[in-house]
């Protein structure tokens, strides 16, 4: 167990909690709403992807970009379904209204996609590549490039845009910045339909390393929590470096003292940050 | 959803009546399982309506009188299970044993939750109680010595020694009696909750958080304190749980049970004193006589609980006062 492969290790997992995470990242930070779904999404994007591939017989960038669509026009639905509550800003209800979709996504993609786990065929996952002693394929070297362009591309678009600024003052104030001339309800579908494609783009990459269950849901996901909040809610910069830390975290921690408790670790550390600094790292 | 639910007239007159209904609601209920024809189905679904119905309170004294969403009570429900497997099968404890280790483990896990929640923001707070219930999933499935992946079955019938005599739920019957009076006593509890200054201070910043601010309160304490007396209910429906089902296994952490907590909970209306013992009802009765398969009863359960917030935030109970209000 070298320490070389364990870097090498936690910046692939690293990057793959990052580009889960960047849909929640953006939704959370940047239009304040949040969505206990994400994991069901999570699953029902690999599961399109897989459904493209092996039943379709779809290449795997198309198979990408029909769990894209797919995922977006789901997203439209549920955001359209929850207008009401989104622009009176009732998180309450939200979280709960999104964990019991999540609930239905996962019934009627077991009903869909019955209750085997699948792998994902046609994919880089199996690329590997051997330099001297140490490995890694090319789908992990895609997932970081991916990763690194996303989170370039959001934060210019966020930051120096006029849309960028336009999303931040519906989240600041929607009823304000309604009587400016801007339609929060459709920057709120916007927010939700990039959540959605982001969060498919994400498990399209990354589920390929490890077989997928239509069950598997929050439990795959709930490094997305710890990043997303290590980061400090909504940062994109923060996000991104909590990510790939947690990663590396979790690389040593399951080499070096205990694989099957990764998570309870990551938490445990998420619960001493949230002792130390409640807002998150990347707040000074 | 600020709704404030309005005290019904005939509720706060007179007293003497009113006990009367109550006293007579509670032998209706206690002998409803041979109302329905003493079958053992018809006690074993009670029995898993009672139990089920005191795991939900934990989630409402929370979401209705604080205004917040723990999603990490199935880790309370779990605790309360696993103590009861533990003890009772490592060292034969009795139930009653068991049922104050489960009280006191449920409390030291809220209030180390509640405490390193505490300077954060609401919804962090509902991350990290989501969080805490995976991970301690985690923790089940892979430590052996409380049971593992495979759980711990087995468990012995309860056992309540009661002064000279002892009492012993062997079978669903025995146990019928149990849930019964723990289900009473969650409503007492509640009850009086209600009208205590925790849960007048708890709806006070639900609804006005300036006023409670003015008062000098302090909502996080607030939340804290809530937080941590929901827990031994939730766990001390797990702790009944046990000794039902025989079994305690990793299962007792599946979003099934949070999903149920929440929809038992908005279904009929938040701050009913039955509202969460009506919702569970409806929703057991629907899982267990007419049954449409797992997969389809996740989609009426998801659905349910979403449509019902969307559509109908205060509950089958707003709904029904609607629709009695716009006929006069």
């Amino acid at each position: 167990m070298n320490v070389a492969q364990q870097i090498i290790n936690g910046l692939v997992l690293g990057s793959g909690y990052a580009c889960i995470a960047l849909g929640w990242t953006i939704l959370l930070g940047v239009a304040r709403l949040v969505n206990f779904a994400h994991g069901q999404l999570y699953m029902l994007g690999a599961f399109v992807t897989w459904f493209a591939i092996a039943k379709i017989g779809l290449p795997y960038p198309v198979a990408i970009l029909a769990a894209m669509i797919v995922l977006a026009l789901l997203g439209a639905l549920m955001q359209t379904a929850m207008m009401r509550l989104v622009m009176t800003q009732n998180l309450t209800s939200l979280m709960i209204v999104t964990l019991g979709l999540g609930y239905v996504l996962q019934g009627g993609s077991a009903l869909l996609f019955g209750g085997n786990p699948q792998t994902l065929p046609g994919t880089l996952a199996r690329a590997k590549v051997d330099l001297g002693p140490l490995w890694f394929t090319w789908q992990d070297v895609l997932v970081l490039a991916v990763t690194l362009a996303l989170y370039g591309v959001v934060w210019l678009f966020t930051q120096k845009t006029r849309y960028g600024s336009v999303i931040r003052a519906v989240a600041e104030d929607p009823k304000l910045a309604e009587l400016f001339g801007v339609n929060a309800r459709v920057v709120y579908l916007l927010v939700f339909v990039f959540e959605c494609s982001a969060v498919a783009l994400g498990a399209a990459l990354v589920a390929p390393r490890s077989p997928i269950l239509t069950s598997m849901g929050f439990n795959e996901v709930i490094m997305t929590f710890v990043v997303v909040v290590l980061g400090g809610i909504g940062s994109i910069g923060g996000a991104l470096l909590a990510g790939l830390g947690l990663g590396l975290f979790t690389a040593f921690f399951g080499a070096f003292v205990a694989p099957a408790y990764t998570t309870a670790a990551a938490f445990a550390l998420l619960l001493a940050l949230l002792v130390i600094r409640p807002a998150g790292l990347a707040t000074k | 959803m600020t709704v404030i639910e309005s005290q019904t007239p005939s509720r706060t007159n007179s007293p003497l009546p009113r006990a009367v209904i109550t006293l007579v609601l509670i032998a209706v209920g206690f002998f409803l399982p041979r109302l329905l024809g003493g079958t053992s189905v018809a006690y074993s679904t009670l029995t898993t309506i009672a139990i089920f119905a005191v795991m939900c309170y934990g989630v409402d004294i929370v979401l209705s009188y604080l205004g917040e969403v723990s999603l990490g009570h199935t880790l309370f429900w779990a605790i309360g299970g696993y103590t009861a497997a533990n003890l009772s099968v490592k060292y034969g404890l009795d139930g009653w044993t068991t049922a104050l280790a489960t009280i006191a483990f449920c409390l030291a896990a809220a209030l180390f939750l509640g405490a390193v929640t505490l300077r954060t923001r609401e919804f962090v707070f509902s991350l990290v109680t989501y969080a805490a219930a995976v991970v301690a999933y985690e923790v089940a499935f892979n430590w052996d010595a409380i049971g593992g992946s495979d759980g711990i079955v087995g468990i012995a019938a309860l056992k309540l020694p009661l002064g000279v005599a002892t009492f012993s739920g062997a079978s669903q019957e025995d146990l019928w009696p149990v849930a019964f009076a723990l289900l009473l006593l969650t409503l007492a509890f509640i009850a009086r909750f209600r009208r205590s200054r925790l849960g007048t201070t708890a709806l006070m910043v639900q609804m006005n958080p300036a006023l409670a601010a003015s008062l000098g309160v302090d909502p996080r304490k607030v939340r804290l304190a809530v937080f941590v007396i929901s827990a031994p209910i939730t766990g001390l429906a797990g702790w009944l749980y046990a000794y039902q089902r025989a079994y305690v296994g990793p299962d007792m952490f599946e979003s099934y049970f949070l999903v149920m907590m929440l929809t038992a909970v908005v279904l009929i209306g938040r701050r009913i004193l039955v509202g969460p013992l009506i919702g569970t009802a409806l929703l057991i009765a629907q899982q267990n006589l007419l049954s449409l398969g797992g997969d389809w009863n996740k989609i009426i359960l998801g659905s349910v609980l979403a449509i019902v917030l969307i559509f109908w935030p205060t509950g089958l109970a707003g709904l029904f006062r609607r629709f009695s209000k716009s006929k006069f």
